[in-house]
């Protein structure tokens, strides 16, 4: 280890004998290959333990239903820690100061939370689900279920592709290994101990790689403390931070990192498979135990590590060449043994691959529950074709993922319309499960008019002056309506979710028009919201259906007996 | 010194609460496998 820096050295740093020209940690070829064939191997040998000579399909997509506490929790951490929440956070520790690491952990860590008590719901209606399309599609039908199913493949696709980039990224600052040579060996890695059990594969990895990936940083966060010069030298630091990065409450880390997650807390959850497939597989009786757990875990990890971000703005550390998503590997590399640098490496090799084998899984699920079971095989699903749909569509997803990184697309435009989507279907999802006058009308058309709204406030296609912007501040308004009204529904009922959407809607009328204008893109994420909530009500109104809930645990069943009649009978109903 | 503390603390809480739900998710997974061992059940 280094000692403590002096003054103005970390922006003008000297190079080590074991530093690269970008000033990094240098590994040979040998040291980064030999790192990553024992993690890969170690966690292929993993899957040898639990590996069955004929796997089920409910085994495949949900581990059968019944994942343990541990398990679970450990599972649902690990797949919603992925490389780049360390980088995200520790930019928000290094931007906003004090309060930074908070504004990315804690909301990242309340979309675990606030979506559990809808879990609970989403299991009691379908005991026997695999994924949130299955449970709609027995709701709506087709339609409804292929809104949910396709904005679900896009999420994964695009975090697949995200995380392949990120092991690329690492294996090239470390070591002469190139870029694409990082993604190839991430993406096989990955395929070859996901494909053989899925679900099953991915949750018990998980475990092994949440346990390394939590001992590195309770090591890492404070050694990088102490060797930096320890708590005093970072007080003596605080004076280079602004006002409002010194503030624990700074409005300014509130409405631009804050603020933006806060909205997006629960459509992430709902448009995310890799949480619903985890809602599915726990014991039901461990969902609330299981996702508590993994809030805390998570919040405490990528809070932990995105204080290195406030770390190395107290020093005074700037980020080479502008980037920083090299502040962690800076200060890492700067203040740290090798040793520690391949921990750190082990850390993000082991975030990025849990995350990309839970995508595998729910992209499989997806295709082999909402595109064959549902669409394509109608009454007579096969177990055996099923599994065939799941595990090639790990190995076209993986192609995929590998072919996207490797070309470094620009997916912003693919991320503002995943993100809409997500937004605009909360609303339908959530309500369908609660009120029977929702139709599959209602749940489409909301759907699409919220997406137009989106587009037109999000790209400016209206001139967004008078009456106009006005209208998209009152949708907005309902949309921040929408999402405090949902979340306290979820944890205290339906009069407490409506007092709190009815208080929300005439503060943010009051307040936020006229202020949430110079806000646009805030604006459009909430009129995603708003809009589906607004048509998809008015059209539920009129609607004169009333539908039976127990239809859908009687029409979403397992896939495995299918030679037995009441393969589709729940089996808490046999 | 005081705010020593409190900056370190602030740092150094997070680790610590890591470590404590390690330790929760670790006991849980062992009493899941002692369990699934003695009703002769998979884990997973």
């Amino acid at each position: 280890m280094i000692g403590p820096a002096p003054e103005g050295y970390l922006c003008f740093r000297k190079r080590g004998p074991d530093l690269n020209e970008n000033g990094f940690t240098q590994f040979s070829t040998l040291t980064v290959l030999l790192l990553l064939a024992a993690f890969y191997g170690g966690t292929y040998l993993l899957t040898l333990l639990i590996r069955k000579d004929k796997e089920d399909t409910s085994g495949f997509m949900v581990a059968g239903h019944h994942v343990g506490f541990g398990m679970g929790a450990a599972s649902m951490t690990a797949t919603w820690i992925w490389a780049a929440s360390f980088y995200a956070a520790a930019t928000s520790g290094y931007t906003y100061g004090v309060s930074g690491p908070i504004h990315y952990g804690l909301w990242g860590a309340l979309m675990i939370l606030f979506i559990y008590p809808f879990g609970r719901r989403f299991r009691k209606l379908a005991p026997n689900g695999h994924t949130l399309g299955e449970l709609i599609h027995a709701r709506h039908g087709a339609s409804s279920q292929m809104i949910l199913a396709v904005s679900n493949i896009l999420g994964s696709v695009i975090s697949l592709m995200v995380n392949f980039t990120a092991a690329g990224a690492l294996v090239s600052v470390l070591s002469p290994l190139s870029f694409e040579t990082g993604v190839i060996v991430a993406g096989v890695g990955v395929l070859a101990y996901t494909l053989t059990s899925g679900f099953r594969a991915s949750v018990f990895t998980d475990f092994a790689q949440l346990v390394a990936l939590m001992a590195i940083a309770i090591i890492i966060i404070p050694a990088v403390l102490f060797s930096a010069g320890g708590p005093s030298v970072m007080v003596e630091g605080l004076s280079r931070l602004t006002d409002e990065q010194a503030n624990l409450f700074s409005v300014e880390a509130i409405l631009h990192q804050g603020a933006p997650f806060f909205v997006a807390v629960l459509a992430y959850a709902i448009g995310n498979q890799t949480i619903s497939q985890r809602l599915f597989a726990v014991r039901e009786k461990h969902i609330k135990s299981t996702f508590v757990t993994a809030t805390i875990g998570y919040g405490a990890i990528v809070i932990g590590l995105g204080m290195i971000g406030l770390m190395a703005l107290s020093v005074g550390m700037e980020p080479i060449d502008g980037k920083m998503n090299n502040l962690i590997p800076q200060m890492v590399s700067t203040y740290l043994s090798p040793v520690f640098v391949a921990l750190f490496f082990v850390l993000v090799i082991g975030s990025l691959s849990s995350t990309a084998d839970s995508d595998l899984s729910a992209l499989s699920t997806i295709m082999m529950a909402d595109v064959y079971g549902k669409n394509i095989a109608g009454d007579n699903p096969s177990p055996r074709v099923m599994m065939l749909v799941g595990r090639i569509t790990m190995i076209v997803a993986t192609v995929a993922g590998l072919i996207f990184a490797s070309f470094s697309l620009d997916i912003l435009v693919m991320l503002v319309f995943v993100g809409a989507l997500w937004g605009a279907i909360v609303f339908p999802v959530i309500v369908s499960c609660y009120w029977d006058r929702v139709t599959n009308a209602a749940f489409t058309w909301s759907v699409v008019a919220a997406m137009a709204l989106f587009c037109i406030a999000r790209f400016e296609l209206l001139e967004m002056t008078g009456l106009t912007v006005l209208f998209f501040e009152s949708l907005a308004s309902v949309g921040g309506a929408v999402v405090i009204g949902l979340m306290v529904f979820g944890f205290f009922g339906r009069a407490a979710g409506l007092v709190a959407g009815v208080i929300t809607l005439a503060a943010m009328l009051v307040f936020a028009t006229g202020f949430l204008r110079d806000y646009m893109v805030l604006v459009a994420s909430l009129t995603a919201y708003g809009a589906s909530a607004v048509v998809c009500t008015a059209m539920t109104l009129f609607s004169k259906e009333r539908f039976d809930f127990d239809l859908i645990a009687q029409r979403v069943g397992d896939y495995d007996n299918v030679e037995d009649e009441s393969y589709m009978v729940p089996e808490a109903a046999k | 010194m005081n705010s020593e503390l409190v900056y370190g603390a602030y740092i150094l809480i997070w680790p610590a609460l890591t470590l404590g739900v390690l330790g929760v998710i670790c006991w849980a997974v062992a009493r899941d496998v002692r369990k699934a061992k003695s009703s002769d059940e998979d884990l997973l």
